[in-house]
């Protein structure tokens, strides 16, 4: 059964809806739709536990939907996942300890082997573009131990664009940072976007971030996360952090807290 | 004097371990001079207390038939050491894999773990004769139940994200647990190593106790009958040896193999 607007690159969620089994069932998101489209760059904003990282988790097929369905490129996740259609970057940088950073940029490469979409003479040239382009040049041999939190992060980023996915999945991947490590990094992501051009997926709970990065702002509810509001984000690419200080965007975030925060009062008035 | 404090961090690393040691070489020295002198005083009668100079007296004339037993008990140690951690290495990576050999298996390997190994020992005697095997086998039942606890708890310390990632690259079970769940579980291996290393020796002496004809534990053994309390003593040094020697054997492997920074636990 497809989905008339499935027919193409979009990522497209149709009622979706996600409980967790068990003795005291969850239930994570409720009767979610909406699209994304190819090579868009959304965020998803929302109350701690309202389901966004279930959703990148429904996205990318590591977990399936009780209700709904959902389209990845004319695809189910599933056999997204089996073209190895998604990068996936985390709020920890979950790198390997025993692997340079070099050597973990590349790993992807290994474990994909046959199915690699980068021949195995450009691997090393290309992750040493990809360090470079997150800023990392001459840090290829140092090992995560020695490197900085937001570093760590980069290489995280690199190795989830080495093997050239379609759509980059983002945790809170600036969560655990500080708020200049975090702005550099956001200004980092846009210059990398710019050139991957890939979908981006973008989870955070900074509107201050979300509108700064993205195409689009999907505000999720509080649990079970519904589509509270889908906002479009006007402001012309390629940006800078000037943007942050326009009156438009001063007033962009006001409203968007403002709806977050109606909404929280609102739910916690009913029984 | 005090001048030299400064030059301390300039110094070469080998004397710089032996100004760390000092202190310690000191108090060991201390003691020993301590004990000589208390000895010889007080009369203490030789079979209660040797002096120092009798059991260095011991240790020249007996030198080499004590380094040739302590080398059987080293020989037991390392044999039951390998053949210990090697099943238990084997069983945590099957029981990582499939939980339900796990959870029929790890109780007995739990109830096996709480039978005194001296209560064992003098069966083992009786089943496998008063050569080798049983020592080896009562030095490998002790390094086990150590191997087999770190070696699961390592190979399951992978992050759950970085098993999703593994899962999105639709990496097989074998890509998983060579180039994430092993590496990642070296680290509590070679701890568990470090202790079993020293259990192992233990194991072997006391399975020499119940029933040997050579070994360390068997000069400990025949001495006390004979109330040679100095012979006494120098085996209780060649065994203590025995057990450093194969410790640090092991740290030194462990060194060579966890490379990266960071990657060794803390003691
Ligand atoms: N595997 C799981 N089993 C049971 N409950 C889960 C599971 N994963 C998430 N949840 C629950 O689903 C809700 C949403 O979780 P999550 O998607 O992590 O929220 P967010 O990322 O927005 O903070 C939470 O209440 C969480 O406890
Ligand atoms: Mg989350």
């Amino acid at each position: 059964m497809m989905n008339v607007d499935a027919t193409n690159n979009n990522i497209v969620l149709s009622n979706v809806g996600m409980i967790f089994p068990g003795e005291q069932q969850v239930e994570a998101l409720r009767d979610v739709s909406f699209t994304i489209r190819d090579k868009e760059f959304v965020s998803l904003v929302g109350p701690s536990g309202c389901g966004k990282s279930t959703l990148l988790r429904l996205v990318s097929g590591l977990i399936a939907p009780t209700t709904g369905e959902i389209s990845v490129r004319s695809k189910t996740p599933a056999q997204a996942q089996a073209d190895v259609d998604f990068g996936f970057v985390f709020q920890e940088p979950v790198l390997f300890p025993w692997l340079t950073a070099l050597e973990n940029v590349i790993l992807p490469i290994q474990i994909l082997g046959k199915r690699s979409p980068v021949k195995d003479q450009e691997v090393i040239a290309y992750a040493r573009q990809l360090l470079a382009d997150v800023e990392l040049s001459g840090f290829e041999k140092h090992y995560p131990e020695q490197l900085s939190g937001g570093m760590k992060q980069r290489v995280a980023i690199a190795r989830a664009l080495i093997y050239h996915p379609p759509i980059l999945l983002m945790d809170e991947p600036f969560g655990a940072l500080d708020e200049f490590t975090r702005d550099r990094l956001n200004l980092l992501l846009l210059h990398v976007w710019e050139k991957i051009r890939a979908t981006i997926i973008f989870v955070t709970h900074s509107i201050t971030e979300a509108l700064f990065l993205s195409d689009r702002v999907v505000m999720l509810s509080s649990r079970p996360g519904r589509v509270m509001s889908i906002v479009d984000v006007p402001f012309e690419r390629p940006r800078t952090f000037d943007v942050r200080f326009t009156q438009e965007f001063t007033e962009l975030t006001a409203e968007l807290r403002h709806m977050l925060q109606l909404r929280e009062v609102a739910d916690d008035g009913q029984p | 004097m005090m001048a030299n404090h400064d030059n301390v961090k300039k110094k070469s690393p080998i004397i710089h371990t032996l100004s760390e040691w000092f202190p310690a070489i000191l108090l060991f020295l201390g003691t020993i001079v301590l004990w000589q002198i208390l000895v010889t005083v007080l009369k203490v009668p030789r079979y209660v207390l040797p002096s120092p100079l009798n059991i260095l007296e011991i240790i020249i004339k007996r030198g080499i038939d004590l380094v040739i037993q302590v080398g059987w008990t080293m020989l037991e140690a390392i044999m039951g050491f390998a053949l210990g951690a090697g099943v238990a290495f084997i069983a945590a990576s099957i029981f990582v894999h499939v939980r339900l050999i796990e959870r029929s298996m790890l109780p007995w390997a739990i109830v096996l773990e709480t039978v005194p190994i001296v209560a064992i020992a003098p069966l083992l005697t009786i089943w496998l004769g008063f050569g080798l095997a049983p020592k080896v086998v009562i030095a490998a039942i002790v390094c086990f139940f150590p191997v087999l606890v770190n070696t699961t708890r390592g190979l399951r310390s992978v992050a759950p994200q970085a098993l999703e990632l593994m899962h999105l690259l639709s990496a097989s079970r074998w890509q998983v647990y060579f180039r994430v769940r092993l590496p990642s579980a070296t680290p509590f291996i070679f701890s568990a190593l470090k202790v079993a290393s020293s259990l192992s020796v233990i194991g072997a002496i006391v399975a020499e106790f119940t029933g040997a004809d050579r070994g360390i534990g068997y000069v400990v053994v025949s001495a006390s009958y004979r109330l040679d309390t100095a012979l006494l003593f120098a085996g209780i040094t060649f065994s203590s040896l025995a057990g450093v020697v194969f410790y640090q054997i092991i740290s030194g492997l462990e060194r060579l193999i966890l490379y990266w920074p960071g990657a060794r636990l803390p003691e």
